[in-house]
């Protein structure tokens, strides 16, 4: 590779990285797409886009600082998603590849067959260095902490951020915690031994190990949303009781989680085999 | 700001006026693709009076529309469509810009012009038909014309779009319609000549299991087609709001609780539901972990 391939890519990440900044990300880093061998099979970004060079990962629209003010907790509820960074993905991934002429495409936020996500974004995220895991899940920022992330393959060639060399949890301030009370400020506020999601140990102010009970955590973080949805319409068929129905349909859980599901749509086409063939526009999709 | 602007117009000379009409149009033209979008078509209501019935005229749901601009998005990126994981498509195809510019479109009509101006109604709202029909409204822009592929729409440059329209009480300058066919393309004809079918209808046979099926006439345009668009639709959209409907109607009749519970809890039914759900309203529900987490803090704490 010449020195002036170097720098075109170095170019393209700039501006890269700038235009993420201008759409409202916080972060930005490139991870090599050969480095998800921790990943399962099919998530991994070469099977996603075959040629695929590398993942572009933003991370921002994290819930501002008002939201974690507000003592209506429902308030963070609908106001807190991944919508506004995936937006900021799609816009990467049209810029790569009409500008520069390069493959991409945005990992979207639902999931794939069996409940798996399509790729780890968290784990890309860890591997762009925006990021490292925490005790509590999310990947944490150094400077900004919990954020939404989006990854964007692409087969543009660019240079490749690698992960953090000092991961952002535990902070200082957990570290000083664990070693007076054993505990951390996540793993306190919902302890895995007394009916909460977390646990863990920390060693060489680093983390030692980490336990995190999904399934628990699952029934806390969505008791409305699909997994909400189901269980009351389980409860709906199982009830026997005509009056009973209609309160539990009625009902202002059910309600919340109509709501909480509802309004547009993720997925509205799931066969495009008669426009993959089609000729018409196809020079628009060839490219790199 | 309407009336005035109403009798400023009328004092000026028609070629004045036709100058103003031409530059607003260019305004909006430049407004929509800086904004994201791929095409602008503008069409003059009365082209509806050919195709549509009473009720679904412009002019039926605007009174007084003079004319639609309508505007189309590329949905899948290229790097979508050459994943092989068609699941990745589904979701990744559509992000609803031409919505959001259109919606722009209508704000800088009504603001900085003083007419009416609305997003046309683009999806059912009585039974499974549109009120508007944007396919129509994309031929009647000049942004496309059918095609043997479920007619949908083709754009001669960029091939299926997603379109828009906004109704409006402006009268525009409009666009002609496309006066050539954009399919079939002139591979797909010889293609045809030496197989008997287009691409398309070759990968879903209507014949074989599929839902396409059409003849080229000797002027190498469409000559007939045909598309069995409730096949379609179990292809097309088997998550969705039908596949929602279908499994819940299947759960309601079940009267084994276990199998009724397997039902729901069924990997079908959970994305057939993710399907007509939108990941915005609510997806998580506790935060704790995070409230109490000191990375980050300093971000969060404001005057």
């Amino acid at each position: 590779m010449s020195a002036a391939d170097l720098d075109l890519m170095e170019a393209h990440k700039r501006e890269l990285g700038e235009l993420a900044k201008k759409a409202g990300a916080l972060a930005s880093g490139v991870a090599d797409a050969n480095a998800f061998t921790a990943a399962m099979e099919g998530q991994r970004p070469t099977e996603l886009l075959p040629g695929c060079k590398t993942v572009f990962v933003l991370g921002g629209a994290q819930p501002r600082a008002g939201d974690w003010a507000s003592p209506s907790y429902r308030h963070m509820e609908t106001t807190s998603t991944s919508d506004r960074v995936t937006a900021m993905g799609n816009r990467i991934a049209q810029h790569i590849e009409r500008r520069f002429g390069y493959y991409a495409v945005t990992i979207p936020p639902g999931v794939d067959r069996a409940r798996r996500p399509f790729l780890n974004i968290a784990l890309a995220a860890e591997l762009a260095g925006c990021g490292s895991p925490s005790l509590a899940g999310p990947v944490l920022h150094p400077q900004f902490g919990f954020m939404y992330y989006t990854a964007v393959l692409t087969t543009l060639p660019l240079p490749v951020d690698g992960p953090l060399a000092t991961p952002a949890c535990p902070a200082p301030e957990c570290v000083t915690m664990w070693d007076e009370l054993g505990t951390t400020p996540c793993m306190a506020t919902c302890p895995i031994d007394d009916g909460g999601c977390l646990g863990g140990s920390l060693e060489d102010g680093r983390v030692k190990e980490r336990r995190y009970d999904v399934a628990r955590c699952t029934t806390r973080v969505q008791t409305s949303f699909i997994p909400g949805f189901q269980k009351a319409l389980e409860a709906v068929f199982d009830e026997p009781e005509k009056e009973k129905r209609k309160m539990i349909l009625y009902s202002s859980q059910f309600t919340r989680t109509l709501w909480s599901m509802s309004y547009s749509n993720v997925s509205q086409g799931q066969c495009f085999e008669c426009m993959r063939v089609c000729p018409v526009g196809s020079k628009q999709r060839a490219l790199l | 700001m309407s009336n005035l602007a109403e009798l400023v117009r009328e004092a000026l000379a028609p070629d004045a006026q036709g100058a103003i009409a031409m530059s607003r149009a260019d305004d909006i033209r430049k407004l929509a693709l800086a904004s994201g979008v791929d095409v602008v078509g503008i069409a003059p209501v009365e082209r509806w009076d050919e195709f549509v019935p009473a009720g679904s005229r412009p002019y039926d749901i605007l009174p007084g529309a003079k004319s639609v601009v309508v505007v189309g998005v590329r949905g899948p990126s290229a790097g979508a469509w050459q994943s092989p994981d068609h699941r990745l498509i589904e979701m990744n195809g559509y992000d609803f810009a031409n919505d959001r510019v259109i919606h722009l479109v209508a704000d800088h009509i009504e603001r900085e012009y003083g007419y009416q101006a609305i997003q046309a109604p683009g999806l059912p709202i009585g039974g499974h038909q549109p009120a508007f029909s944007m396919m129509l409204a994309a031929v009647l822009a000049g942004l496309g014309t059918r095609s043997f592929a479920a007619n949908i729409i083709l754009n001669p440059k960029y091939g299926l779009l997603y379109y828009s329209a906004c109704l409006t009480t402006l009268e525009l300058p409009v666009d002609p319609m496309l006066e050539q066919d954009v399919c079939p393309a002139p591979m797909c004809v010889q293609v045809y000549k030496a197989g008997g079918r287009t691409p398309c209808q070759a990968a879903c046979p209507s014949d074989d299991g599929g839902c396409l099926h059409g003849t080229i006439g000797p002027d190498n345009r469409i000559e007939s087609t045909y598309y069995d668009r409730e096949r379609c639709v179990s292809r097309a959209m088997n998550f969705g709001i039908n596949s929602f409907q279908k499994a819940l109607e299947q759960i309601a009749g079940e009267d084994d609780d276990e199998r009724r519970r397997m039902m729901i809890h069924s990997d079908f039914f959970t994305r057939s539901t993710s399907a007509i759900a939108f990941y915005k309203e609510s997806v998580a529900q506790c935060f704790e972990c995070m409230r109490v987490c000191p990375i980050g803090r300093a971000e969060r704490k404001l005057k």
